[in-house]
């Protein structure tokens, strides 16, 4: 059982504390993902899991036991770094069965869980290669392997794919998702990137400024975020974040921005909107939710016209990024890259309301949520 | 030092899986290449090991051991496998030690013996060429022997059996193999007092590693024939 527990966590240097009292619940066999900004807090975190530095405060459970004082390498887990932390004078082989000889495991029993290791992430043919002839994707693997082996209840990795190049960064998100399934414990994995987060997790922990801002699935991350912060933080173009000012229409909403007028879903609980009418509140829309045409599976009561300038184009091949401004604001839309348009059009897109979000600008949180 | 860490720390072009397997003497210096430093060290610990001169043949077994291992490209820990070696191949090596030592001796006694008569009658150049052709293959044939022996365990007499075959099957690669040691100390004689380390460096262990890479094809071919292969007993 490798369920872990952060209790009231945190870590300080002196008098700078850099991560504040973090809660944080991880189920056995979990895939859970640190997500932040560089300086976030999330590889101290991990490195605290780790044993790599001491608690500062709180509590840190691996299944019930508190293990604020085990030393790391009693605590059952494998870290693979950013760097590979490779030991360049060993081969492959002698790097992957380095950790089971320092316990003094038989002899057979080592060889057999280096070949299987290697087997697995299909380098077989480098076990008797030392790490300066490998690439860095080989490293990689390498590094997973000696983790591996090892075959530990909790796997910490620190930024595994940051060296990699994008397509590689690519195969390898893929064979680390594929590893889980197959290995069936529990990972822990920090990166500040979102693709990768929002690839591989079961749940997502997003980080900023040593405390946890939402834990949740990549989806719900994606459609309630619960606060501006996060908003922003997961998507790619980032959300748009227009101030907006709410006004009741009828039965419902209306959010409007520089003279446009957008309609708030039904959807939408109206209670928690109710005490913000009159008021500016950040409306965040997502890129793709500006449409070129008003899309035919969407209620056109959720729908608005929206007129922009056009600033920049940036073709994508499967999409086009238009850098858009409106009501002096710089925003970005996902559109067809039959979409014709050149810098300084002025156009007028469809906006989807059913998705977008509201957050109290003082606050950042989200209304609806 | 950060020129240091970069040397040891920087990426590699990578391996390709499947790019073509280099053969003949592109993978023996390939192997070397790659091994160059495993072989002084090796070399080191067959000098030191065979000090007291009863232990040359079973660190020369050991030895033989630990260069099959990496024409095989098969993992070695250098100190372990090569003590484990000694103690397993202790017994045969010093047999195969004595008795291909005296019989070598023999031969090149009879070889200058009859080389020496020759001279004054000719009749002597027929067992003259008799001695030549049954030391080389004795040479070979023990040669052989050790290579099998490291290769698979086999009883002794089937061990002979099949080392005398791979003698007859494929006696030039060991040959060239065995041209290449005596290379190597007709190199250090030439170049002395420039070639004062070779022996202490290499000699010993590469001249072996040759020997290992231009026997494996023959030892693996007669070990793998259906009878050998099943571990099928044949009675002598």
């Amino acid at each position: 059982m490798a369920s872990i527990s952060l209790k009231k966590l945190n870590k300080t240097f002196g008098a700078l504390t850099v991560v504040h009292d973090i809660d944080l619940e991880i189920a056995d066999k979990e895939f859970i993902i640190l997500v932040g900004p560089s300086g976030c807090g999330k590889s101290t975190t991990l490195r605290m899991i780790a044993g790599l530095e001491e608690i500062s405060g709180g509590e840190l459970l691996i299944g019930t036991d508190l293990m604020n004082d085990v030393p790391s390498k009693d605590r059952d887990i494998a870290m693979v770094f950013q760097n590979y932390a490779l030991y360049p004078h060993m081969t492959v082989y002698k790097n992957m069965a380095f950790g089971l000889e320092l316990r003094r495991a038989p002899r057979d029993i080592i060889d057999a869980k280096v070949q299987e290791a290697a087997k697995i992430l299909d380098i077989t043919h480098l076990l008797n290669r030392k790490p300066k002839a490998l690439s860095g994707g080989q490293r990689q693997r390498v590094a997973l392997g000696r983790a591996m082996v090892r075959n530990p209840e909790v796997f910490l990795l620190d930024e595994p794919l940051s060296n990699l190049d994008a397509k590689l960064r690519g195969t390898m998100r893929a064979e680390i998702t594929k590893l889980h399934k197959r290995l069936d414990a529990t990972f822990i994995y920090v990166t500040h990137d979102q693709v990768e987060a929002m690839t591989m997790a079961d749940r997502i922990v997003v980080m900023k400024d040593g405390h946890i801002q939402q834990v949740d699935t990549p989806q719900n991350l994606y459609d309630r975020p619960v606060n501006m912060f996060v908003a922003g933080f997961i998507g790619a173009p980032q959300m748009n974040l227009l101030p907006a000012t709410i006004r009741r229409s009828g039965h419902g909403f209306t959010a409007q921005f520089d003279g446009r007028v957008l309609p708030l879903p039904h959807t939408f609980d109206v209670a928690r909107i109710a005490p913000y009418d009159g008021r500016e509140v950040m409306l965040g829309i997502r890129p793709e939710n500006f449409h070129e045409l008003a899309p035919g599976d969407i209620d056109p009561q959720n729908t608005a016209p929206f007129a922009a300038v056009v600033e920049l184009a940036e073709p994508m091949g499967s999409e086009i990024h238009l850098n858009l401004l409106a009501g002096g604001r710089q925003m970005v839309a996902r559109v067809s890259p039959r979409f014709k348009s050149k810098i300084g059009d002025a156009v007028t897109l469809t906006a989807d309301m059913t998705n977008a979000q509201l957050f109290d600008p003082e606050t950042e949180r989200s209304i609806l949520y | 030092m950060q020129w240091l860490e970069a040397m040891w720390t920087k990426e590699g072009k990578g391996i390709d899986k499947d790019a073509p397997k280099r053969t003949g003497l592109a993978l023996f210096f390939q192997i070397f290449a790659r091994e160059w430093w495993e072989l002084v060290k090796l070399n080191l610990l067959f000098i030191l090991v065979s000090l007291p001169l009863v232990t040359v043949p079973a660190a020369t077994f050991a030895t033989a051991s630990i260069c099959r291992a990496m024409v095989e490209d098969r993992n070695v820990y250098l100190l372990r496998d090569f003590l484990e070696a000694m103690h397993q191949y202790a017994l045969r090596a010093t047999a195969w030690g004595m008795v291909t030592g005296s019989v070598l001796a023999l031969g090149l006694y009879a070889i200058a013996t009859y080389g020496t008569a020759a001279h004054e009658s000719l009749i002597y150049a027929a067992p003259l060429t008799v001695s030549l052709v049954a030391t080389v293959f004795v040479g070979l044939w023990a040669t052989y022997f050790l290579a099998v022996s490291v290769t698979a365990q086999r009883p002794l007499l089937q061990a002979l059996k099949l080392s005398a075959l791979a003698t007859l099957w494929r006696p030039l690669p060991l040959l060239g193999a065995l041209a290449f040691v005596a290379s190597l100390w007709l190199a250090h004689i030439l170049f002395y007092p420039v070639s004062v380390f070779m022996p202490a460096t290499l000699n010993f262990s590469l001249g072996l590693f040759a020997v290992m890479f231009g026997a494996q094809r023959a030892a693996t071919l007669v070990l793998s024939r259906p009878a050998e292969a099943s571990g099928e007993k044949e009675p002598f």
